[in-house]
């Protein structure tokens, strides 16, 4: 026995203690990468302010605050990071201190400039952030700042709340995403096409050289594995696929692999543990072992096969497109993981080593891909870590890519995706695509007039006609006939919210927005794609893609 | 212009003249009062009973670090009154459940909103609320998941309406003599830490139980003896003042539970026909395997090896030891809590040890402590989300628009119809309901001779049915009275069974709660034996006979009492929301159904078990609003 040593295995900092209940969601990779992002919002407004406030909490980096905004009387109303006594303060500095008293971990700074300011003095300034933020922008802004995002591969979150309604829209090139999250993610266990490593180890196992304490013992996967072999034999290379074919193989399980096994006296047949969870394992465990569609389009992207830029994840997703087709024999690499079993320890141990050695044999595989691809390019070796190959491969059914759709050009089109009927949206009381319209509609009007509708109280029977000219005109520039269709109810409400932000829809749009934030930055689960519209009203959400 | 008068006039009239309680000042609460002072309202009472701690900071943001360790009401009003101080926000560091906050108290709200972490409390705020007749939204959270949902008495389902699965409680023997799950180790290794620090509780006994029906008679007084030559007079003294006789010496703990006990354990062998018999640890010879080798784990994260959790119980009883005996006069033991690293230590190590005399796959501390501690992951996002949903739901209600309010759920990403958010109509009212029916009624299966009117009291009444102060009268044409919520009336009942009071086959029971304004019938079922060997069963819908449906009995599983008292004890404290988002665990004793599902299983809110909520969920996929 070791000599008592004081010290706990594990010492627990600070840090983990207060992130404790999050670390759950997005593990310590997820957080390291959270504390390395540096933000930045455009405008410190309610739903600004709402944003930054979850993402200070669960501890980011470090964020700055672009806004050339005296506070005002409003955002005293509606902002829980400026009140009275700050008004005509600058609106960037206030927020900035106060949101820093929510995470001394956190590094705050502040710019008392407009976007267009910084966008004609500094083009490049935007090119250092993680993610920028976008709230309280006009159509034009919004449309330099997007462009030059874009250029820059810089993600944007634009996020408006207008009234009842609110809207996120992401725009992001491209994002890869190793860590989707899956809600049902099958087991990797290969019975349908073993390795050479299990079909060893199983070689090595005779069910009926065995006494019926060894057999009660033994790891479901075993019997799975030798009921298997039974129906091959029988019924050839395929596995069973439908229901009938499945009961065939569970009554193999069932009565033939314990055959001949002296049992206890009052011990039944069939009501061992291993078996009922082996027969339980049918459906799951045996699905085909394929790579999925979507990690195959990866796998067959552009990207992957003339791999243009020194991108980790675009150098490892080639070396596992070699790995599937050369050592893989058109598999992925094996994750290497087991599920809990009955079992004794010795024997689970066992087979959890010889899916771990495959899984570390597989990664190794793609490690040396990824050295010859950095070396036949001429790129450094440490632009890939061996733990990241490591990580992409036991992640790599799940793999995902977005690329989405840059919102200058959005603004600019002249037409709607082309699998959307607009006229028939348009018909239905609540569309998404209505909402999505109108808002638009009150950024022409700005556009137009300098003001929302409805901003000043004595123009609001003018701002409702003004209003639903633009509103048919947008129609009109994006083709559709629907300008004729009366949504009169609609524009009265858009310009009665008088591009009012109301504290409760910025904190929903505010938690949204701040969740997907946290995905393009921990490059874990699947941000939306790419519009999201929310009616408050009807406490309704849709994603649109645009 | 600011931002109120987008509402209509009616609305933000209403809003200013409105009065608002929330119950709870944790992660919604805290982005509650910020929700409900912007939007305008302007007289608000909130009540928790909790404190602060260190891991509410990275969603409760009303808290900072020097808040850690006070009241979490008076911090959230003081917090939200320096950011406008023209409100009228009064803070209570108390329980909901006191009886001073009785119907009348009720009465004075416009809404009551819940934002709450367990059932108990729930349960009885949806009570007064059905009492004094006051609207009540109802939410909750959970990780990426959340919902919200308006009750109002007559117009929609109470909280009650969908019986709910009760927290699991594992059968003694499971615990004691055949675990094969790690949550049966961890609950061992919990009792094994009240055994030896806390306070003891007979129900949580950790030795070998020799009257494990699946053993019956075999075993046997022969081992019984060789034990006791073994290790002494073992079965003589209890378990804490054999530990203190040597000191807590850790050879001899380890010794005992994970040699001799499981020795006893083996000689017990109809137990182990089936099943993988338990490998007996030799403190001289502890194996140190590899364990379990991922990469770039921090140490939390990595499973410990048998030395290593040896190490661990070593310091970690040290260091417990110390502080039991460091005790003064009015604590006479220590707590548990799985926010303390000795303790958490501990149980991890004990849990593993056993895990590994088992076969067991064993957990990491990370794992252990969210096992332990009931521990709900929750982020500051989600919280936003769903306080932003309850106040347009307030909204809907004083606009009197009762119609349009709905039940809301949050995924954690799009359904299948591409939505985040699934609103569904609010459903109406179970017309069999056990809570807000016109006649509630239920049924409980027990043991009359068995059941004393003291766990009667205990476990049906207050752990199962929520009451707070129950009246009971048996329905005999005498009007016995069994339990009073008078002090002292019926003290001499307590020990007795209820069949002392003829209580048998069909009896039916008269419980009133006066607090509640609560009357409920009990219909009794007397039944010898009960599947996992539970001590009942409550049916709220006696047309369905079947224990599924059943609330269950929860066995240690404290939840918000007034009772509670200094921050350390709380088991269960900071977990969002409990138990309607609840780690269900499956499986219990050795004549139990080995066709379930092994092992954890997660359940959704909207996936709830219960026939009710199934319903609504196939509901929810068949006609949703908009399509895309």
């Amino acid at each position: 026995m070791a000599s008592p040593s004081p010290k706990s295995p594990g010492q627990i900092s600070d840090k983990s203690k207060k992130y404790d209940r999050q670390l759950r969601l997005w593990g310590d990779h997820g957080q390291t990468a959270l504390e390395s992002a540096n933000v930045c919002l455009i405008n410190a407004t309610a739903t600004g302010t709402e944003i930054l406030k979850s993402l200070v909490l669960p501890g980011i980096g470090s964020f700055t605050i672009v806004d050339g905004a005296l506070v005002t009387g409003e955002d005293a109303g509606n902002n829980f990071f400026l009140d009275h006594s700050k008004i005509g303060k600058p609106r960037a500095h206030v927020a900035t201190q106060l949101l820093m008293e929510l995470n001394s971990d956190v590094k705050g700074d502040y710019i008392e400039e407009t976007c267009d300011q910084l966008l004609s003095n500094n083009p490049d300034f935007f090119c250092s952030f993680s993610v920028v933020i976008a709230t309280g922008l006009t159509e034009k802004s919004l449309h330099s700042l997007s462009s030059n995002l874009w250029q820059n591969n810089v993600p944007l979150v634009v996020s408006v709340s207008y009234g009842f309604t609110g809207s996120i829209r992401l725009q992001v090139s491209e994002l890869c995403i190793i860590e989707s999250h899956p809600d049902n993610l099958l087991e990797d266990l290969r019975l349908d096409k073993p390795f050479p490593g299990l079909k060893e180890f199983m070689d090595t196992i005779k069910l009926p050289e065995m006494n019926h304490k060894q057999f009660s013992h033994t790891p479901y996967l075993v019997l799975l594995y030798k009921a298997l072999e039974i129906w091959n034999d029988r019924h050839g290379p395929n596995p069973p696929s439908n229901y009938k074919e499945k009961e065939i193989l569970r009554n193999i399980i069932k009565s033939e692999l314990g055959y001949g096994i002296v049992k206890e006296e009052d011990s039944n047949s069939g009501d061992e543990e291993n078996v009922a969870e082996a027969i339980k394992a049918v459906n799951t465990a045996l699905t085909k072992t394929q790579v999925p569609s979507n990690v195959q389009k990866i796998l067959n992207d552009d990207q992957c096969i003339r791999l243009k830029e020194k991108n980790s994840f675009w150098i490892i997703a080639r070396a596992v497109k070699e790995f599937v087709e050369k050592e893989g024999n058109g598999v992925l690499p094996l994750r290497g993981s087991l599920p809990d079993m009955t079992s004794d320890s010795q024997r689970y141990i066992a087979l959890q080593n010889v899916y771990r050695e495959q899984a570390s044999k597989d990664a190794e595989h793609v490690w040396r891909h990824v050295q010859t691809i950095l070396k036949e390019r001429g790129w450094a070796g440490e632009s890939v870590i061996e733990n990241d190959v490591k990580l992409f491969c036991r992640h790599s059914s799940e793999l995902r890519m977005i690329r989405g759709s840059c919102l200058a050009e959005e603004l600019d089109g002249k037409q709607l995706p082309p699998d959307v009927d607009i006229n028939q949206q348009l018909e239905e009381p609540d569309s998404p695509w209505l909402h999505y319209l109108l808002l638009r509609a009150v950024n022409k009007f700005h556009t137009e007039n300098g003001s929302f509708p409805g901003y000043y109280d004595d123009n609001v029977e003018t701002d409702i006609a003004k209003l639903k000219g633009c509103f048919s005109r947008l129609l009109n520039d994006l083709g559709c006939q629907g300008g004729s269709l009366s949504k009169d109810d609609n524009l009265h409400e858009m310009c009665r919210y008088g591009a009012a932000e109301l504290h409760a829809v910025a904190a929903f749009i505010g938690g949204c927005a701040a969740q997907e934030v946290i995905k393009l930055i921990t490059k874990q689960y699947v941000p939306l794609d790419n519009t999201f519209i929310f009616n408050s009203v009807t406490s309704t959400t849709a994603t649109l893609r645009l | 212009m600011a931002d109120v008068n987008v509402a209509p006039s009616l609305l933000d009239d209403s809003i200013r003249k409105s009065k608002i309680l929330v119950v709870g000042a944790g992660g919604i609460g805290c982005e509650l009062l910020k929700n409900l002072v912007l939007s305008g309202f302007n007289d608000i009472l909130v009540i928790d009973l909790d404190t602060i701690d260190v891991s509410n900071l990275n969603r409760q943001f009303l808290f900072q670090k020097e808040h850690v360790g006070k009241s979490k009401a008076v911090i959230a009003r003081e917090s939200a009154l320096g950011f406008n101080p023209n409100v009228t926000i009064v803070a209570k560091h108390d329980s909901v459940m006191n009886s001073e906050y009785n119907v009348t108290f009720f009465k004075q709200f416009t809404v009551v909103m819940n934002a709450l972490d367990n059932r108990a409390a729930r349960s009885h705020v949806n009570r007064m609320c059905l009492a004094a007749n006051v609207p009540l939204i109802e939410s909750g959270t959970a990780g990426y998941l959340g919902q919200v949902t308006a009750i109002r008495k007559g117009l929609s389902e109470c909280y009650d309406c969908n019986p709910k699965a009760g927290q699991k409680s594992f059968p003694g023997c499971t615990i004691r003599n055949t675990p094969s799950e790690p949550i049966h180790c961890i609950v061992w290794a919990k009792h094994l830490f009240n055994q030896l620090f806390g306070e003891a509780d007979p129900d949580e006994d950790v030795s070998p139980d020799t009257a494990d029906p699946e053993a019956a008679g075999d075993a046997g007084s022969v081992a019984l003896q060789n034990q006791a030559s073994e290790a002494g007079n073992v079965t003589r003294v209890s378990t804490r003042a054999w530990a203190q006789q040597s000191e807590y010496d850790p050879s001899k703990l380890f010794g005992k539970f994970f040699c001799d006990d499981i020795k006893y354990l083996l000689s017990m062998d109809k137990l182990w026909t089936k099943r993988t018999p338990p490998t007996p640890l030799s403190w001289d010879n502890i194996p140190e395997e590899i364990s379990d080798q991922q990469g770039g784990l921090i140490k939390d994260q990595k499973v410990w090896s048998p030395a290593e959790c040896v190490q661990a119980m070593v310091s970690s009883i040290k260091i417990l030891y110390q502080r039991s005996k460091e005790l003064n006069g009015e604590e006479s033991f220590l707590v548990w809590d799985k926010d303390d690293e000795a303790s958490m230590d501990f149980v991890t190590a004990c849990s593993n040890l056993r895990s590994h005399v088992f076969s067991i796959p064993k957990k990491s501390r990370f794992d252990v402590k969210a096992m332990a501690g009931n521990i709900i992951p929750a982020i500051a996002t989600t919280n936003a989300v769903i306080a932003g949903l309850i106040v347009f739901e307030a909204f809907k209600i004083l606009e009197g628009k009762w119609e349009e309010c709905r039940h809301v759920y949050l995924n954690s990403k799009p359904n299948a119809l591409n939505k985040v958010i699934a609103p569904s109509s609010l459903d109406s009212a179970n017309p069999k309901c056990y809570v807000c029916s016109p006649h509630p009624e239920v049924t409980v299966l027990l043991n009359v001779s068995q059941m004393t009117v003291q766990s009667f009291e205990d476990k049906v009444l207050r752990g199962a049915l929520h009451m707070i102060s129950p009246d009971v009268m048996v329905d005999d044409g005498k009007g016995t009275v069994l339990i009073s919520s008078e002090e002292g009336e019926t003290t001499e009942n307590m020990s007795k069974s209820l069949s002392d009071f003829n209580i048998s086959d069909g009896t039916r029971l008269r419980c009133e709660d006066f607090h509640q304004e609560y009357d409920l019938n009990i219909t009794i079922i007397d039944r010898e034996h009960l599947e996992e060997n539970r001590e009942f069963t409550v049916i709220a819908d006696p047309s369905q006979l079947q224990p599924k449906a059943a609330v269950e009995s929860s066995g240690p599983q404290p939840s918000t009492s007034s009772s509670k008292p200094a921050p350390s004890t709380r088991a269960t404290e900071s977990v969002e929301i409990d138990e309607d988002l609840d780690v269900i665990f499956q499986k219990g004793c050795a004549n139990d159904d080995h066709q379930q599902e092994p092992s954890i299983r997660k359940r959704s809110i909207s996936g709830q078990a219960d026939i009710g909520s199934a319903s609504k969920k196939l509901r929810l996929s068949e006609n949703d609003i908009i399509e895309l």
